[in-house]
C-alpha cells in the first residue's frame, strides 16, 4: 500500500476466534500427531512439549507482526501523527497495541510454565491433559484480545484508506466554513473528485488534488469546515482541519462567502480567521472571496466591509475574488496562492545550506568569444515550413507504425521496415540490386574505388607502350639457360644430399625402435661359430667334435623311431594328420593293433578329435560352433555357471527392504 | 520543440538513436514505433536510416556525427558500412576509425564547430574528427568524468552537461564551445545526460521519464521554442531551486 506517505502496508488483522482457530490448525498441521503410550516416557513428553511451543511460538509469531506492523506514533511526521491521534485517539490505540503485547507475553508464560510440568509427566495420559491445559490457557488469553484486535482491524482499513498526503512537498490547504466553497474549488482546479452538497459537514475528512504549475507538481488539500468554538470543544471532523493547519507546511487559502447563503454571517467568517490566524503563522495566506457571482468585496456594507478589513490590515494577507460557479477568478486564485507559496519555499530555501548545491543548476554559462569564427544555427528551411505533425489529423503523414499496424490489423503476416527503401542512388532502380556480401573473400567495398576508371586506363596504356616496344616477343630465353641449368643443378644436388641426411637419419631410428633380439637366444650355426673361433685364434676341434657326435646320436634315434612308426601301421599316422580326412571309425579298430609292453607306462595321443565326432564336415563343425555360442548367450548374461545351474538368487533381500527408510534409501542402505 | 519516447520500454534513448542537424540514426527494434517518433518529427526534412553498428543496437553510443560528417567505430561491418553510405547524402563524410576506445559516442561531444574528446583518444583519431566532423577537437572532461560523450547533449545553439559540473567549469566549458551551457539531468534525475536526450538545432528527443522542468530546461537551453537560454535563470528560477533543493 503505497497510498498513505510514511505508512507501510500493514497485514489484516483476524479476530479473536479466527487468531485461535489460526494457530491451533497450525499446530495441528505442522507437528507430529502419532504417538503411542507404548513409546518411551522421554519421547512421549517431548512430543507434546513440542506442541505447546510450536502453539506459543506461533502466537508469539502473529502478534508480534501485529506490534511491528502497526506504525508507532512518535516516530511519524508530526503531521501524520497528530493525525493518527485524532482520528484513532493516541490513548486508546496505544493500549490496544499494549495488551496485544501483554498477552504476548502471558502466552510465553503459560508455554513456558507447562513446559516445565511437562518434564515430570509420567504417562501419556497426563502429558496429553497437561498439554491441553496450556493450549486451553493460552485460547482464554487470546480469547480475552477481541476488542483490541476488533479496534486494531479498524484501525488498519481506516489507515489504508487515507489519502497520501506528502508533509513536504508543494501544498495548498484549503479551509474556512462549512459550505464556502471549499470543495468545489478542489474539484474546478484538479481531479480529486470530492462530494459537493448544499449542507454543512459534506466533506468530513482530508481529501487530496493534484495539479501542474510552472512545471511542478502541486498537491492541494481539501479540508472539513470548520466552526468557531475553542479547540475542546472541536470534533473529529474539524481537528483533522486543525491537524492539517498546524502541521503542514503550505500555503493556507482562507475562503469566505460574502453571501453568507453558507448559513454563517461575515463577522463570525471573520472571528473565525481571527481565532485560528495562530495556526497561519510563517505560512503564505490568502483570503479567497468566494462566490462573487453574488456577491463582490465592494458591493459590501460598511460595516460588513470592517469586518473584512480587521482581516486585511495583516500586511501578510492577500485577498483574491473568485466565484467557482462562473469559474470567473478561479485559475486567477491559484496562480496567485502557487507562486505565493512557491516565493516562501525558494526564500527559505536560500536561508538553508542546499541551495549551493544547486547554485550551478540556475547557472547559465555564457560563452566568451575566443575568435571571429561565426558559429551559426543550422536550421533547414524545410523545418520552417513543415507542418507538425498531429495525430489527430485525417490527412496526417502516413508512417511506419501504421504501416506496420494496418499489416497486423489485416493479418498479412510479420512487418519487417523497408531498410533499402530510403537509398539515395543515382538511379533509383539500383536500390534493390542483389550485390554478394562476400566473393572470393572479399566484399564490394574492397572494390570501391573512385579512380577506378583511370587506373585501368593508365594500366592499359602502358601495356600497349610495352607491346609496342616489343617488350613481350623476346627470344632472351636462351641467355637465360646456362644459368638456369646451373641454378637447377645447384637445387638437385641439394635435394640429393637432403634425401640422403633424411635417410641416414631414418635408419638411425628405425634401428634404435627395433626389439633387438638378446644374443643368448640368437641361433648360431656350428661352421659359423667354428669360422669366428678360428678368426679369434681359437682351435674348435673339439667342439666340432662333439657336434658330430651329437648328430650322429640323434640321427639314430630318429631312424630307431621311423621303424617304430612303420610297423605300427598307417592308422597311427592319420591320427596326426586327421586334418585331410575325416576317417575316424578306423582308427578306433587300429588300437586293438597296438603292441603292448608289459609293465610299462605308454604315453597315448588322443586316437580322435571328439569335437568332430559325428560331423561330415568342417562346415558342419563350424555351424555347430556357432549355435553352441548362440545357446550359451543366455546362460551366460544370467551368470550361470554352467547349463545345470538352476540357482535363483535372492530378489528381494530382506535387508535392504525391511524396516524404516528415510529419504533416498529405497535403492542403497 | 522536445518529444518524450522510448526504446523498447527503454528509457535511454541516446543510447539507441544519433540525430545531428543533417541525419537521424536509430537501431533496428522488433517494432517501429521508436523509430515512427522520429519520423513524425523529422521526416521530408532529414534522411532517418535504421541501422545497426557491429550487429548491435546500441548505435547512439557507438557513433559520432554531426552535419558534416559520421564517425563508426572499427567494429562496423562493411555491410553497416555500405548501407549508410547509401542512406546517407553524399554531403555527409562516413569514416571507420581504428580507435581503442571503440564506443565513439561516449568518447565524443560535438556539435557542427567543435568537438570535446576524452583525454586518453589517439593522435590520429584527433586528426580524423578533426578532418572528418571539420570541428575543432578539445580533449577535456565534464565534471571530473572522461567520458564526455555520456554527460552532455550538444547543439549548436546550447548544451545540457552533467548535473554536478561547476559553475567555473561550466563557464570554461562555454568558452571552448561557444554555446550557453546548464548543468541539468534528464530521465527523472538521471546524470547520463547523453543517454537521455538527442539534441540538433531544431528538435530534441528525451526519455520517456523526463519530469515537465527537465522538458522545460532543455527546450530554454536549446532554444527549442524560440526562447533564450536566459529562461533558466529568470522565469524557471524558482521552480528549479524548488524542485533541486
Amino acid at each position: 500500500m503505497s497510498s498513505v506517505a510514511g505508512l507501510q502496508r500493514i497485514t489484516p488483522v483476524p479476530t479473536s476466534a479466527d487468531f485461535i482457530d489460526v494457530v491451533l490448525n497450525a499446530t495441528m498441521r505442522k507437528t507430529p500427531t502419532v504417538i503411542h503410550k507404548n513409546f518411551k516416557i522421554s519421547r512421549i513428553r517431548n512430543f507434546y512439549m513440542r506442541k505447546v511451543k510450536f502453539t506459543q511460538d506461533t502466537f508469539d509469531e502473529k502478534l508480534g507482526k501485529i506490534i511491528s506492523e502497526f506504525p508507532v506514533l512518535d516516530n511519524l511526521h508530526p503531521f501524520l501523527s497528530s493525525l493518527l491521534n485524532v482520528l484513532y485517539d493516541k490513548n486508546h490505540y496505544k493500549l490496544a497495541l499494549g495488551q496485544i503485547n501483554t498477552a504476548r507475553h502471558l502466552i510465553a508464560q503459560v508455554a513456558k510454565d507447562y513446559c516445565r510440568l511437562l518434564k515430570f509427566g509420567d504417562s501419556l495420559y497426563r502429558c496429553k491433559q497437561l498439554k491441553k491445559a496450556a493450549l486451553g490457557r493460552m485460547a482464554t488469553i487470546m480469547r480475552r484480545q477481541k476488542d483490541p484486535l476488533a479496534y486494531l482491524e479498524q484501525v488498519r482499513q481506516h489507515i489504508s484508506r487515507l489519502p497520501a498526503i506528502d508533509p513536504n512537498t508543494r501544498t495548498l490547504l484549503i479551509c474556512g466554513y462549512p459550505n464556502v466553497g471549499k470543495s468545489s474549488f478542489v474539484n474546478k482546479i484538479t481531479r480529486a473528485d470530492v462530494d459537493v452538497q448544499p449542507y454543512a459537514f459534506t466533506t468530513k475528512s482530508l481529501f487530496v488534488g493534484h495539479m501542474d504549475y510552472k512545471y511542478l507538481r502541486w498537491q492541494v488539500i481539501d479540508t472539513p469546515g470548520v466552526l468557531d468554538h475553542p479547540l475542546e470543544e472541536m470534533n473529529t471532523i474539524e481537528m483533522q482541519s486543525i491537524t492539517a493547519l498546524a502541521h503542514l507546511r503550505s500555503a493556507v487559502m482562507y475562503f469566505m462567502d460574502l453571501s453568507e447563503q453558507c448559513g454563517y454571517t461575515i463577522e463570525a467568517q471573520c472571528k473565525l480567521f481571527h481565532s485560528i490566524k495562530p495556526l497561519f503563522l510563517n505560512k503564505p495566506t490568502l483570503l479567497v472571496i468566494n462566490k462573487i457571482d453574488i456577491v463582490r468585496l465592494s458591493d459590501l456594507s460598511l460595516e460588513n466591509r470592517a469586518f473584512v478589513d480587521t482581516i486585511l490590515a495583516d500586511k501578510s494577507v492577500t485577498v483574491v475574488e473568485a466565484s467557482t460557479y462562473s469559474e470567473e477568478g478561479v485559475m486567477n486564485v491559484r496562480n496567485v496562492a502557487c507562486d505565493a507559496l512557491l516565493a516562501h519555499r525558494v526564500e527559505q530555501k536560500l536561508k538553508g545550506s542546499r541551495i549551493e548545491l544547486v547554485a550551478n543548476k540556475i547557472h547559465v554559462a555564457v560563452p566568451q568569444k575566443r575568435d571571429d569564427v561565426e558559429r551559426k544555427p543550422f536550421i533547414p528551411e524545410a523545418v520552417k515550413d513543415r507542418v507538425k505533425y498531429d495525430k489527430n489529423d485525417p490527412n496526417r503523414r502516413k508512417l511506419q507504425k501504421d504501416e506496420e499496424q494496418e499489416m497486423e490489423l489485416s493479418g498479412m503476416g510479420i512487418y519487417s521496415a523497408d531498410l533499402k527503401r530510403d537509398y539515395m542512388l543515382a538511379d533509383d532502380s539500383w536500390k534493390y540490386d542483389k550485390i554478394p556480401e562476400f566473393l572470393n573473400g572479399k566484399n564490394i567495398a574492397d572494390f570501391i574505388d573512385p579512380d577506378i576508371a583511370e587506373k585501368l586506363e593508365a594500366l592499359e596504356r602502358e601495356e600497349e607502350a610495352l607491346e609496342a616496344q616489343g617488350f613481350y616477343e623476346s627470344d632472351e630465353s636462351e641467355m637465360l639457360d646456362s644459368d638456369e641449368e646451373e641454378f637447377r643443378d645447384a637445387a638437385d644436388q641439394i635435394r640429393k644430399k637432403k634425401a640422403s641426411i633424411k635417410k641416414i637419419s631414418q635408419e638411425k631410428n628405425h634401428l634404435q625402435n627395433r626389439p633387438i633380439i638378446p644374443r643368448k637366444k640368437r641361433h648360431v650355426t656350428l661352421s659359423e661359430f667354428t669360422t669366428g673361433m678360428r678368426k679369434s685364434g681359437h682351435d674348435p676341434l673339439v667342439l666340432e667334435k662333439r657336434a658330430a657326435r651329437l648328430v650322429e646320436k640323434k640321427k639314430e634315434a630318429w631312424e630307431a623311431a621311423e621303424a617304430r612308426e612303420a610297423a605300427s601301421g598307417a592308422g597311427e599316422m592319420d591320427v596326426d594328420m586327421g586334418g585331410d580326412d575325416m576317417d575316424m571309425a578306423s582308427s578306433a579298430g587300429a588300437s586293438s593293433s597296438k603292441k603292448v609292453k608289459k609293465g610299462m607306462a605308454i604315453d597315448r595321443a588322443p586316437r580322435s578329435n571328439r569335437q568332430l565326432a559325428g560331423l561330415a564336415s568342417y562346415a558342419q563343425s563350424d555351424k555347430a560352433n556357432e549355435l553352441r555360442d548362440f545357446a550359451q548367450r543366455l546362460p551366460n548374461r544370467l551368470a550361470k555357471a554352467s547349463e545345470s545351474d538352476r540357482h535363483i538368487p535372492i530378489t528381494r533381500p530382506k535387508w535392504m527392504l525391511a524396516g524404516k527408510r528415510k529419504g533416498g534409501k529405497t535403492d542403497r542402505r | 520543440m522536445a518529444v518524450r519516447t522510448q526504446f523498447e520500454n527503454s528509457t535511454d534513448i541516446g543510447v539507441f538513436s544519433k540525430l545531428t542537424n543533417s541525419y537521424c540514426l536509430t537501431a533496428l527494434a522488433s517494432s517501429t514505433n521508436f523509430y515512427s517518433v522520429f519520423e513524425s518529427e523529422l521526416a521530408d526534412v532529414i534522411p532517418i536510416v535504421h541501422t545497426t553498428i557491429g550487429g548491435t543496437r546500441i548505435i547512439g553510443r557507438l557513433t559520432a556525427g554531426n552535419r558534416h560528417g559520421l564517425l563508426v567505430p572499427s567494429t562496423t561491418t562493411d555491410q553497416e558500412l555500405q548501407h549508410l553510405r547509401n542512406s546517407l547524402p553524399p554531403s555527409v563524410a562516413i569514416q571507420r576509425v581504428e580507435e581503442r576506445l571503440s564506443a565513439l559516442g561516449n568518447v565524443i561531444a560535438c556539435n557542427d564547430y567543435v568537438a570535446l574528446v576524452h583525454p586518453d583518444i589517439d593522435r590520429e583519431t584527433e586528426e580524423i574528427i578533426a578532418d572528418t566532423l571539420k570541428v575543432e577537437v578539445f580533449r577535456q572532461t565534464v565534471a571530473s568524468n572522461v567520458l564526455v560523450g555520456s554527460y552532455c547533449a550538444l547543439s549548436n545553439q546550447g548544451g545540457l552537461v552533467h548535473p554536478k559540473t561547476s559553475r567555473s567549469e561550466l563557464d570554461e566549458l562555454s568558452s571552448l564551445l561557444q554555446v550557453p551551457l546548464v548543468a541539468g539531468t534528464v530521465n527523472r534525475g538521471s546524470e547520463v545526460i547523453g543517454a537521455g536526450l538527442v539534441v540538433n538545432d531544431w528538435c530534441a528527443f528525451t526519455g520517456l521519464d523526463t519530469t515537465a522542468t527537465e522538458v522545460s530546461v532543455i527546450e530554454a537551453t536549446f532554444r527549442l521554442q524560440g526562447q533564450t537560454s536566459a529562461a533558466v535563470i529568470n522565469e524557471m528560477r524558482d521552480s528549479l531551486i524548488d524542485h533541486y533543493a
